[in-house]
């Protein structure tokens, strides 16, 4: 089972569209595949026209009193599975403060489901705090969506010096380019210079499309909708380049 | 607790707008694209997934995936991508699944049983959200056989099909469809399909289930279950030609024996000098297949063997796998040419013809004529008495040879018990046969490990004249100590297991089922 999660400190940066995206391209090929909504504002449910709700919050959930496997909803899209959001969410650092081995609650809440799914994408909230830790230390791979300004850039910096800080290592760090629009400036600079310093960037690169944002109209992931688009075939790319870094 | 999939019969009046408009009421509806999806069907030879109450299919698509469901039990269904057709189960990619049919099949491989082509024309049944909630599937399927040559439609079915975390929206359809009086599908589409090509699941099975007739004749008793081993050898000769795996080999060896055994012990039923060319013949495929199974039997052990060594030698014993692998291809062409002989091939027919020719009433011979029932507690009260007498003679000094004769005498034993267990009550002989397996199993390990330690060491020479590494000879030597060691242990442990098998309680029973002092 492969872990990863889509994160970036910054909040509209393209996060939940990746991940929805990803997760559906990843079922589409036969992977058995989930996708959890971390974020309390529940966007990626919204995609999946599913309520967001999970019975008892993330209270039972960190208490240990529920199965994982008993809240997953099945999309409409075959081998996709999602564990939604719920507004409780909020304040999911408070409940992993007062469990035992509070970095570690994701991965434990995760190991069962092994045997069931090959992907597990994870749609988290912004900020840094100890539920992105737990993050860190359950997934095998980050999915890094950077929109090209000294602004993100800045914040990527932030999460490396976290990394480091906290000792997190072997976790696979994939920054990529998001809601690129080429007709600016400042994005074409920042893309020029630092695959220099980042060896690490992925080469895939996510456009800024009207495609994408009406993810929230046709609620379904774009290549439902759109399969031939830009941004679906942007997509596809990204998740291509992401299994070759994986290995 | 999951839910599963239910499956009804398609009525012949039946109005899918009606259907749909019945829906309309509570749902919304979307007709998706229909689709067609190939299925391949899989199991061992002798069924060992149905056994187990399982079925297992392989779907074509975009990745192919290979699907366990549990027909027994209501276990989630367990899948698996892969990248090639099914075969061993060590072949598969790691996980639960690759588990789980390691211990269903063991060694042996994968077969494709039937193809099933279903078409399919799917209703999501939809929330306030347009969100699916139950999935209606209609299916028209097809089957085809492997070979291409019989394919037919089977019947028409509606498929009710759950999503994970919907379960009050599938339990209220399920009821609506109750209540409009649709019939739940009487066995599985696998089912359905095997019947259209004619095969009954567990048609095969190397495990003897009679049902004789106590008051018929001896000789038509023994040539019914001659020719039922005659059968199980023949239906075993294409895959064992083929080397598919190595259980079709072992299952001729065991009619082989099998088959020996009767004609040697069932006495007095047929003429000594009509048997004579058959028990020379049987004699002859028991040898010709003899030096591939026993390098069957180092391969299939391989890894027991290169566990048993400590591990810094682990990997010097990888020659002695390259010359088992090698020679066991030698000898397996050596045996296909035998069987593929004119003499085999007369053999068999001969010998079936001899079987089906019944004439008992001509039969010049003391037990022909016998009631079956009596002359099977007569050879089996004599088999005992043997058996006890010369395991009690036994001590702890006495020489090999007395246990490999023991062990031959247990063998004809447990063939009687087994060939003539219907005419007896089911848990008692059971329970006598298991007792007698017991000793078995202890005697064969004590002789197998002297064997293979002994052609262990031969191997060894061998392998030297080919120019193997000194290091592999040395890991073999290594071997070769641990599977004497395993011996000496089996020679201790006899003594007490035939004390437990000889004893007052056993006797008793022996004498209570089948007579005799």
């Amino acid at each position: 089972m492969h872990i990863l999660g889509v994160y970036n400190i910054k909040g509209g940066v393209g996060k939940t569209a990746t991940a929805v995206n990803l997760a559906h391209l990843a079922a589409t090929e036969g992977y058995r595949t989930l996708i959890w909504d971390l974020d309390p504002q529940a966007a990626a449910t919204y995609y999946f026209r599913i309520k967001p709700k999970v019975k008892g919050g993330n209270k039972r959930l960190i208490k240990g009193k529920l199965d994982l496997d008993e809240v997953v909803k099945a999309t409409d899209f075959e081998n996709l599975d999602m564990l939604p959001a719920d507004f409780s969410y909020r304040n999911m650092d408070l409940r992993l403060e007062e469990a035992k081995n509070p970095t570690k609650q994701l991965l434990k809440l995760l190991r069962p489901l092994s045997q069931a799914y090959d992907y597990v994408f994870l749609d988290c909230p912004p900020s840094i705090s100890l539920v992105s830790e737990n993050i860190f230390r359950a997934a095998e791979g980050l999915l890094l969506p950077l929109i090209p300004t000294t602004l993100s850039l800045r914040t990527y910096q932030q999460l490396l010096d976290f990394l480091e800080g906290h000792r997190i290592t072997g976790l696979e760090l994939m920054p990529f380019f998001s809601m690129v629009d080429r007709r600016k400036r400042m994005h074409l600079d920042v893309m020029k210079s630092l695959p220099d310093t980042h060896g690490e960037l992925l080469k895939a690169q996510i456009p800024y499309a009207s495609d994408v944002e009406k993810m929230g109209i046709h609620r379904m992931p774009v290549q439902a909708f759109a399969p031939k688009s830009v941004a679906a075939s942007c997509y596809q790319a990204l998740w291509l380049e992401m299994q070759r870094r994986l290995g | 607790m999951p839910l599963h999939p239910i499956s009804y019969l398609l009525p012949d009046d039946f109005d899918l707008q009606q259907l749909k408009s019945s829906f309309k009421e509570s749902y919304g509806l979307r007709e998706e694209v229909p689709s067609k999806v190939k299925l391949t069907y899989y199991d061992s030879f002798d069924w060992r997934v149905w056994n187990a109450g399982g079925e297992l299919h392989e779907e074509q698509g975009t990745l192919n995936r290979l699907c366990w469901h549990s027909i027994k039990g209501r276990k989630e269904p367990i899948s698996q991508t892969i990248d090639q057709s099914p075969g061993f189960a060590k072949d598969l990619p790691a996980g639960a699944l690759a588990d789980l049919l390691s211990s269903v099949l063991e060694m042996r491989v994968l077969q494709p049983k039937v193809h099933v082509i279903q078409q399919q024309q799917t209703l999501a049944l939809l929330d306030s959200e347009e969100k699916t909630v139950v999935r209606v599937v209609l299916e028209q399927n097809s089957y085809a056989s492997i070979d291409g040559k019989q394919s037919g439609p089977l019947e028409g079915r509606i498929v009710l099909k759950p999503l994970k975390g919907y379960q009050s929206d599938f339990e209220k359809i399920v009821a609506h469809l109750k209540a409009i009086k649709l019939r739940n599908c009487g066995q599985s589409l696998y089912q359905d399909a095997l019947q259209g090509v004619g095969i009954k699941p567990g048609d095969y099975s190397s495990k003897l289930n009679y049902r004789l007739d106590p008051y018929a004749s001896a000789d038509s008793t023994a040539r019914q279950i001659m020719l039922d081993l005659l059968n199980t050898l023949e239906a075993n000769v294409a895959g064992t030609k083929a080397d598919l795996d190595s259980e079709y080999l072992h299952d001729l060896r065991v009619a082989t024996r099998r088959t020996r055994s009767a004609m040697s012990q069932i006495k007095g039923v047929f003429d000594p000098q009509q048997l004579e060319p058959f028990k020379r013949g049987f004699g002859w495929i028991g040898q010709v297949t003899g030096p591939t199974r026993d390098l069957d039997v180092y391969l299939l052990k391989y890894d027991q063997y290169r566990a048993s060594l400590p591990e810094a030698l682990q990997g010097d014993l990888d020659p002695f796998y390259d010359y088992l692998l090698n020679h066991q291809k030698t000898e397996q062409a050596k045996l296909v040419k035998k069987l593929n002989s004119p003499h085999f091939r007369k053999l068999i027919k001969t010998w079936r013809v001899w079987l089906e020719e019944s004439k008992a009433d001509q039969e010049n011979t003391p037990n022909a004529n016998k009631a079956t029932a009596k002359l099977a507690d007569k050879r089996i009260s004599k088999l005992y008495a043997r058996v006890l007498k010369d395991g009690l003679a036994i001590g702890p000094d006495s020489p090999a040879e007395m246990l490999h004769e023991l062990r031959k005498d247990c063998k004809k034993l447990r063939y009687m018990m087994e060939f003539f267990q219907s005419l007896y009550p089911k848990p008692a002989i059971r329970e006598l046969i298991k007792a007698l397996k017991v000793i078995l199993d202890n005697l064969g390990e004590f002789q197998d490990l002297e064997v293979q330690a002994h052609s262990l060491e031969d191997i060894g020479s061998e392998m030297l004249k080919e120019g193997a590494p000194a290091s592999a000879l040395m890991a073999m030597g290594v071997l070769v100590g641990r599977l004497f060691e395993r011996q000496v242990t089996a020679r201790e442990e006899f003594v007490n297991l035939f004390a437990a098998f000889s004893s007052e309680g056993n006797q008793k029973a022996f004498r209570k089922l089948f007579g005799g002092a």
